[in-house]
């Protein structure tokens, strides 16, 4: 369950098993789908990709392909559960919300040391921008994909304008995919975003940083905590942080 | 211009192919014509009948196409652009004249078989060019969809978004397109390092039937070898040919299908094991299957994919839903 507070541990919960299994079956397929994806270009005898070892399969097109068909499987699913999941929960912490904008620039000037970085919720403002950017990246990779499918297998003579369109928004997304997959990496290069790649990884980020950071969340989370059955002890005093983990 | 003006283009080879269809079905000719329509058409090609223009230097097919084509390629850059790493350009642009294998100058040519039956020789001769398949992974897989398969069966590429990747060639089973390095949209953007030309091959003269007129190879046959129709029409022709001199058809099945039927008194087999398939001339393997089945069935589950994701999403939901009242009711107890 996302938002329990382990005090014990300094830890609170950011991420359910569930969203890390969405997270990484779309990061992981998404990835996949770039590599089959570039495959499919005529491009891996002519830069000699084909004679690295492990790689002699990717001048093979139709092995290229059923690969990304079956990334595309998993990419998809995965994506439409994220979407239909957390919706019919009413969770809308990831959606952009007004002000984000100007806040998302209030952070990335603090960041660089300019300004103070203002009391944040469970997500950045820039990543909930970030967020709509790439499900929007994702959506349109995913309908041009289909329509491409659904023409080598059933419409080869599908009408051509619906066939460029959706060739050319592929091609297009595919290379905003890749920006927006750097940019994603880029943020984990920046120190203070440091304690947030844990939770990615084990679901749980550091308390103290939580309170530091996302004092919103906290304080949305915190009065649900407690309960009769779940006594947080000494919230306002967390146990020391190891050196090598401070930020 | 209307549809029943269209019709006005009924050339010898096209009412000698409908009417003969006709008497063979029981159906009557197609009130209308098929040129600039989105019907499916079919070509037959009769080896029974082809001589290969034994009279003439160049076959009456191949010289038609040369000189229907002759301006396609635009003027070639010179030079070339070397690509990067790879430094393999292919430039026909000097040996246009060449007729005896595909090129970016020659969509077709003819195959002379000399064939061994029952202890007799026989000779036939075999054009070949583009198949026009039901399903071309030329077409389907190409990055840039510049090649694409029209409603009427033709498989054309469009050479202004063409970079001559050479894919289409690496997909079918023939190794028909044939690229023209120097040309087209790849120089205007990396030539170096992206692209190295323009793919050619038959796109089944188009733009001759969009204006009414036959295929130049078909039009040009003397002997009317080569044939023009509805599908269903050419495939009763071919049939009924085929059973009349107890021959072969190839194209039907091969590939998954293609709008191309050779019609032959002598089997295909025997007719492959006189070619040797080399670039730009084809083999004629009976055995042709279409590689892209293969990933036909991954495919299929991609596009079931949006409902597996939304009713998993439903399940989950579900049994989140009661685990909740579950939980909510046993505190209530």
């Amino acid at each position: 369950m996302t938002g329990k507070i382990l005090p014990e541990k300094n830890l609170v919960v950011r991420h359910s098993a569930l969203e890390l299994i969405e997270h990484w079956a779309i990061a992981i397929s998404g990835l996949v789908l770039f590599l089959t994806g570039m495959f499919e270009l005529p491009m891996s005898k002519r830069y000699y990709i084909v004679n690295i070892p492990g790689l002699g399969w990717s001048a093979d097109y139709m092995t290229s392909l059923y690969i990304h068909y079956a990334a595309a499987i998993v990419f998809t699913a995965a994506a439409m559960f994220h979407v239909f999941y957390h919706g019919l929960r009413g969770e809308k912490g990831l959606l952009p919300r007004k002000g984000d904008f100007s806040e998302s620039i209030t952070v990335i000037k603090s960041l660089f040391g300019f300004g103070e970085e203002p009391p944040m919720n469970k997500y950045l403002p820039e990543q909930r921008l970030a967020y709509a950017g790439m499900a929007f990246v994702i959506l349109m990779l995913i309908i041009s994909g289909l329509v491409k499918t659904y023409k080598n297998l059933y419409a080869p003579d599908m009408s051509l304008t619906v066939v460029l369109w959706a060739t050319w928004i592929h091609n297009i997304f595919f290379i905003l995919f890749f920006l927006a997959f750097l940019a994603h990496m880029a943020a984990i290069l920046l120190r203070p975003n440091w304690p947030m790649v844990r939770g990615i990884f084990t679901g749980k980020v550091r308390l103290d940083y939580a309170r530091h950071r996302h004092p919103l969340w906290i304080d949305d989370i915190e009065p649900a905590q407690e309960m009769p059955s779940m006594v947080v002890e000494d919230t306002q005093a967390p146990p020391p942080v190891p050196e090598d983990e401070r930020s | 211009m209307s549809r029943q003006s269209k019709f006005q283009i009924g050339r010898r080879s096209f009412l000698k192919i409908t009417a003969g269809a006709a008497i063979i079905s029981g159906v009557g000719l197609p009130k209308k014509s098929f040129a600039g329509t989105d019907e499916q058409l079919s070509t037959l090609i009769d080896l029974s009948l082809c001589d290969g223009c034994a009279d003439r230097k160049v076959p009456a097919c191949v010289s038609a196409c040369k000189t229907i084509n002759k301006d396609k390629i635009p003027q070639v850059a010179q030079p070339i652009p070397i690509p990067w790493p790879r430094k393999t350009i292919e430039d026909w642009s000097k040996k246009r004249e060449v007729f005896k294998r595909l090129t970016p100058y020659n969509f077709i040519y003819v195959h002379k078989a000399e064939v061994n039956m029952a202890g007799q020789k026989k000779t036939v001769f075999v054009p070949r060019r583009c198949m026009h398949c039901d399903n071309p992974a030329c077409a389907t897989i190409c990055p840039f969809s510049a090649n694409h398969k029209n409603k009427n069966g033709a498989v054309v590429i469009d050479q202004s978004i063409c970079f001559g990747g050479a894919k289409c060639r690496d997909v079918c089973p023939w190794e028909i397109p044939q690229r023209q390095s120097g040309v087209g949209i790849y120089l205007h953007i990396l030539p170096e390092y992206m692209g190295n030309g323009v793919m050619y091959k038959c796109d089944l003269c188009v733009e001759r039937l969009a204006a009414n007129k036959l295929p130049g190879c078909v039009e040009a046959c003397p002997r009317e070898a080569l044939l023009i129709g509805t599908r269903s029409a050419i495939e009763k022709m071919a049939g009924s040919r085929a059973g009349r001199m107890n021959g072969y058809i190839y194209g039907k099945t091969q590939n998954g299908g293609t709008s191309t039927l050779y019609v032959s008194p002598v089997p295909f087999e025997e007719i492959h094991k006189t070619m040797t398939k080399k670039p730009g001339q084809p083999d004629m393997k009976v055995e042709v299957q279409r590689r892209m089945a293969r990933t036909d069935s991954m495919g299929k589950a991609a596009l079931a994919a949006p409902v597996l994701g939304i009713a998993a999403a439903g399940v989950a939901g579900a049994w989140n839903w009661l685990s909740h009242r579950k939980d909510k009711t046993g505190k209530e107890e």
